[in-house]
């Protein structure tokens, strides 16, 4: 039998490269103006957005917000887990209500206190709020920049935009980011015992995580106070510390707290091999790791 | 009268086999529409996943059906960049699976986010150093290449004897297949590989955060994604009773897929030395340590993966024995996409039941994290198969997927 040798051909004469390279032009403009253009139904979206981000940024670049915790200090009394989950409204499990009903999914808090122990076999207190690292997985991973860096290196949620992949608790290496698997109707048992809540409930379907309660930041900036220095402006965790285990300042500031306390005390961050660059260090026990 | 006879065939005739099996697959749609439903109104909470495990079975499926939509582009390249003609007999029936496939990912995928009013976010709010955000895009992209692809064999059926402009508009349109195959070439590379980049990239991680994830995603696509149509087009020949795609074709596609799954099982047992043998760390060891002591993850290795993944189907495919036989190829074929499944199944829940560890102590330490999918969960998988069957028997009713017309 002969074949006939038949070859598939790319034809495409003037005209018709013409009208394919025209489309192609021509979708790639139309693109351009609705989504990021003056024609998008999100430009005043967006808009709003860079102008409200505007009048802080230029202060914010001056700052960036870290905290210390002595973990020789702390002595886990969980104060600032539950300050931390008064103020921001935390969803928690205090009853186990959730894990009696064969439901595998325990309510954690922004901000963990856990007994743990060094090498050496002495116990000491470990708590953890978000680390706000300065090279955040979370931030590289999520699909619609829900997640970002501000220029006072807080890594804040957006939780308008936030499409509920929940890829950023996958990739953050501190396990401290949290998700609302339901709508929220709960009663808070920490308020108003241990504050009052500051910051709206997050609805249902988007994932929070600690913020260095930056409502009291950003508020506290605009009327002239420090954060870390004035207590309107500090986050909760630090201000409830009966200990002083906690201290929060601008990291930029050679002469603010936590940079002295970095400077004259040994301290470390977690899991610094992945070089995240993380906001939180960590005064060790004076025996040692 | 639409049941007049056509081409000496009843056009809506039902025979009672038939009958059962749509029967059969609207249950499925049906049980899919309930537990979606329930998902929409009471949230993600009714589903077994956790913060500890905020993956599961429903990224399985979108990992699995993408994976096993790669015949389509595989195929298309084959035909209109390598020029190898005789596949073009079933160029058709792989974009349509491909379709069908890529179309799951996206309805699994709305399931699986928490906020579905917000889907389109990824196209308006770019992220450019995210994979995910990439992968969103290319899915996309490659849709619509998928559609504009297909777009002759719908502008063929019956409905459009009334619109000639329509159907000349895109045989247009399929002057451009050669063009569209380089495209999907291209998008395809890119997603199938980020998917497993996906994983690759988290740090945090120490099992998935290893190079060879994307290759090992990109080449067990290519691998099985054509065995997967050669197997539905067996099927098809079977129930429709129609020789629509010679023999040799389905047959050399059986052998390729079986030599690519050779040198994907190749890259498998390299990764596997790699990481448990001459490049291990500490966290790695301790996390395969965890793993199969807790988890069935060995035994699902080795006879899901391994066995039943790799070494069966290269054999059903390769050996002359065996590929002469269209039932064994298409046992081979289910043997690879189980594997497929299930070793997506396994990167995924296996890497999120290992703990992370963060704490500067020794006593501090997560409890692994344990995920077995919940009813909802389940119901949705079954929805999700339910409308991938539907769309393949339609397809093959009313589309003319295997027409021998020449359009190019």
């Amino acid at each position: 039998m002969s074949k006939k040798k038949t070859k598939v051909k790319l034809e495409l004469n003037r005209r018709d490269f013409l009208i394919v390279g025209g489309t192609a032009a021509g979708s790639v403009v139309a693109a351009q103006l609705l989504t990021t253009g003056p024609l998008s139904p999100f430009a005043s979206f967006k808009q709003a957005q860079v102008e409200g981000g505007e009048e802080t940024s230029t202060q914010n670049a001056r700052h960036h917000w870290g905290m210390v915790i002595n973990l020789d200090k702390c002595i886990g009394c969980e104060y600032c887990q539950r300050a931390c989950s008064a103020t921001n409204d935390v969803r928690v499990d205090e009853t186990g209500e959730d894990q009696d009903q064969g439901n595998n999914r325990p309510e954690k808090p922004w901000n963990i206190v856990v007994q743990d122990r060094t090498s050496t076999g002495t116990p000491f207190f470990f708590s953890r709020p978000c680390l706000h690292c300065g090279d955040a997985p979370c931030v590289e991973v999520c699909p619609v920049q829900a997640t970002y860096h501000r220029e006072d290196g807080l890594v804040i949620m957006n939780y308008d935009r936030c499409i509920g992949c929940r890829y950023c608790e996958i990739a953050c290496p501190y396990d401290a980011r949290k998700f609302n698997w339901q709508a929220r109707t709960d009663v808070n048992p920490f308020i108003p015992t241990w504050g009052i809540a500051e910051v709206e409930r997050r609805p249902r379907g988007v994932v929070e995580k600690c913020t260095f309660c930056i409502h009291r930041i950003d508020a506290g900036l605009k009327t002239g106070l420090m954060p870390g220095e004035d207590r309107e402006a500090t986050p909760a965790c630090v201000n409830i510390c009966p200990v002083g285990a906690r201290i929060f300042g601008d990291l930029n500031d050679p002469d603010s707290k936590v940079s002295i306390a970095i400077a004259t005390e040994a301290t470390i961050r977690l899991r610094e091999e992945l070089g995240t660059e993380p906001s939180v260090y960590y005064v060790i026990p004076k025996e040692g790791l | 009268m639409a049941t007049r006879l056509l081409n000496g065939r009843k056009l809506f005739y039902l025979s009672p086999a038939l009958l059962a099996w749509i029967g059969l697959l609207g249950l499925c749609i049906i049980i899919g529409l309930v537990s979606a439903y329930q998902v929409f109104k009471n949230g993600l909470y009714i589903t077994n996943m956790s913060d500890s495990v905020p993956w599961g079975l429903w990224i399985t499926i979108d990992l699995s059906s993408i994976a096993l939509g790669a015949g389509a582009f595989t195929l298309s390249a084959v035909v209109y960049l390598f020029g190898l003609k005789r596949f073009q007999s079933i160029i058709r029936l792989a974009v349509f699976v491909g379709f069908i496939g890529y179309t799951i990912a996206l309805l699994t995928l709305i399931m699986d986010i928490g906020r579905p009013d917000r889907f389109w976010h990824p196209w308006v709010y770019w992220n450019i150093h995210s994979v995910l955000w990439e992968i969103t895009w290319c899915i996309t992209i490659y849709l619509a290449i998928m559609l504009v692809e297909f777009a002759p064999v719908i502008a063929e059926a019956r409905f459009f004897n009334r619109y000639p402009w329509i159907r000349k508009a895109t045989k247009y349109l399929h002057r451009l297949a050669p063009l569209l195959a380089l495209l999907g070439l291209g998008i395809s590379l890119l997603h199938q590989s980020s998917l497993g980049a996906t994983y690759g990239i988290v740090k945090s991680r120490p099992i998935w955060f290893k190079p060879s994830m994307p290759i090992m995603f990109i080449l067990s696509a290519v691998a099985v994604g054509p065995s997967m149509t050669m197997a539905i087009a067996y099927v098809a020949e079977w129930v429709t009773g129609k020789k629509n795609i010679p023999t040799d074709v389905l047959r050399t596609i059986a052998r390729f897929s079986g030599f690519a799954i050779m040198i994907y099982g190749y890259i498998r047992f390299w990764d596997l030395a790699a990481v448990t043998y001459y490049g291990r760390t500490p966290s790695v060891s301790e996390s395969f340590n965890l793993l199969s002591q807790q988890t069935p993850y060995n035994f699902s290795f080795w006879v899901f993966e391994i066995i039943l993944g790799v070494v069966l189907p290269a054999v059903l495919f390769l050996t002359p024995r065996f590929n002469r036989n269209p039932g064994y190829l298409v046992i081979g074929a289910i043997f690879a996409v189980i594997g497929v499944v299930i070793n997506r199944w396994n990167v995924t829940v296996g890497g999120l039941f290992v703990p992370l560890s963060y704490s500067p102590g020794t006593l501090y330490q997560l409890e692994p994290g344990k995920y077995f999918p919940g009813l909802p969960e389940w119901g949705i998988a079954i929805g999700i198969i339910g409308y991938g069957l539907s769309m393949l028997t339609l397809g093959i009713r009313y589309l003319p997927l295997f027409s021998k017309e020449e359009h190019a």
